[in-house]
């Protein structure tokens, strides 16, 4: 299958190339092509991650009471808006989990957000990227519940209200909760693959005005996904550490 | 009213009937011609239709709450982005199913 390949993939294959087999080898899978090992998700994952850490670096270096500045006050907002919305979902616990929340909704706005640029690929577009970040989701409520009320009264959680249901409720516990990183994952890569694809199909047909009215719309759609992912993972950790008052 | 109803439906019914002249000739000629493309398009087509009607009820419900209270737009807002953005990824599910068969 000929996949089109982003600059930066052919530089990393044309240089990089040993390094990414020996990568590969070190999980005991082998590239179908081992002149080419990196894909381009992996690749603009990498680009996305550092180019975040650098952003977060410099903001470091410049963080001020007295006179903040641009930087300062964008990723002042962003951390206002996702402590607001724990605080709406989870109740008390919110700013406990904000690591993970600040971290998801970071990366994968830059990562939606990178596909706008003209030579670059998002790594949401590759339904790996989304499942990872899907399944990091599921393995933190998961864990963060365990932690919180032990593995017996996580367990008790599945089993429904009344107790003379469970056999009924823990088959249907389970499924709907093996649902959630399916639909987290499906959602996220669906709607940007869907939106470069309508993106390009219409500028097969025109290249005046309507495709950049599409990209106008996966731009915003970018923007909320990359929210909605955030607001579910809350709602899942919500559900996953509630206490029965 | 119900005879015109009866007549119009019947004739819809029996103007398929072609259709099984068109598919042993096709079968035959070219040894099975695949019904993945059109099969692909209806089925995106009726789901992004049924998405399209739950759609407009939510908003149909959100712009008639926002309009009863304006005091809680905020919150109706909030429901109505959440409850569009769940019904999309309804229609996206078979948007990738469709791109799971065709590769």
């Amino acid at each position: 299958m000929v996949t089109r390949e982003a600059w930066l993939t052919k530089l990393f294959n044309a240089y990089l190339a040993g390094p990414g087999n020996a990568l590969l080898s070190l999980f005991h899978q082998t590239a179908s092509n081992p002149k080419e090992p990196w894909a381009d998700f992996m690749v603009m994952q990498i680009l996305v991650a550092l180019l975040v850490i650098a952003t977060l670096f410099v903001l470091r270096r410049k963080l001020s009471v007295d006179r903040p500045g641009k930087l300062q006050h964008i990723f002042e907002l962003i951390h206002e808006f996702i402590t607001d919305q724990a605080d709406e979902q989870v109740g008390h616990e919110g700013k406990h989990h904000i690591v993970i929340f600040m971290t998801l909704f970071i990366f994968i706005l830059a990562a939606n957000l990178i596909g706008a640029i003209p030579t670059f690929v998002s790594p949401t577009q590759s339904h790996y990227v989304t499942a990872g970040c899907a399944l990091l989701a599921f393995l933190y409520y998961n864990l963060a519940g365990l932690k919180k009320n032990g593995l017996w009264r996580y367990t008790k959680h599945f089993f429904g209200p009344i107790p003379a249901l469970a056999p009924l409720m823990l088959p249907i516990e389970i499924i709907s909760h093996l649902a959630r990183p399916l639909s987290l994952t499906v959602r996220l890569f669906a709607n940007m693959y869907a939106g470069e694809k309508v993106t390009m199909a219409f500028l097969g047909l025109t290249y005046l005005v309507v495709p950049a009215a599409f990209m106008g719309l996966h731009v915003f759609v970018a923007l909320l996904q990359a929210y909605i992912f955030v607001l579910l993972t809350m709602i899942y950790v919500a559900g996953a550490v509630a206490d029965e008052h | 009213m119900k005879k015109k109803l009866a007549f119009l439906s019947s004739a819809l019914m029996l103007s398929a009937l072609p259709m099984f002249a068109a598919d042993t000739t096709a079968a035959a000629s070219s040894g099975g011609t695949s019904w993945l493309g059109p099969a692909s398009a209806v089925g995106m087509a009726i789901a992004s239709g049924l998405c399209a009607l739950g759609m407009g009820k939510a908003v149909a419900g959100a712009a008639e709450g926002m309009a009863r209270n304006p005091g809680a737009t905020a919150a109706v807002r909030f429901a109505l982005i959440l409850g569009l953005v769940l019904i999309e990824s309804l229609a996206l599910y078979t948007f990738a199913v469709i791109i799971m068969f065709n590769h």
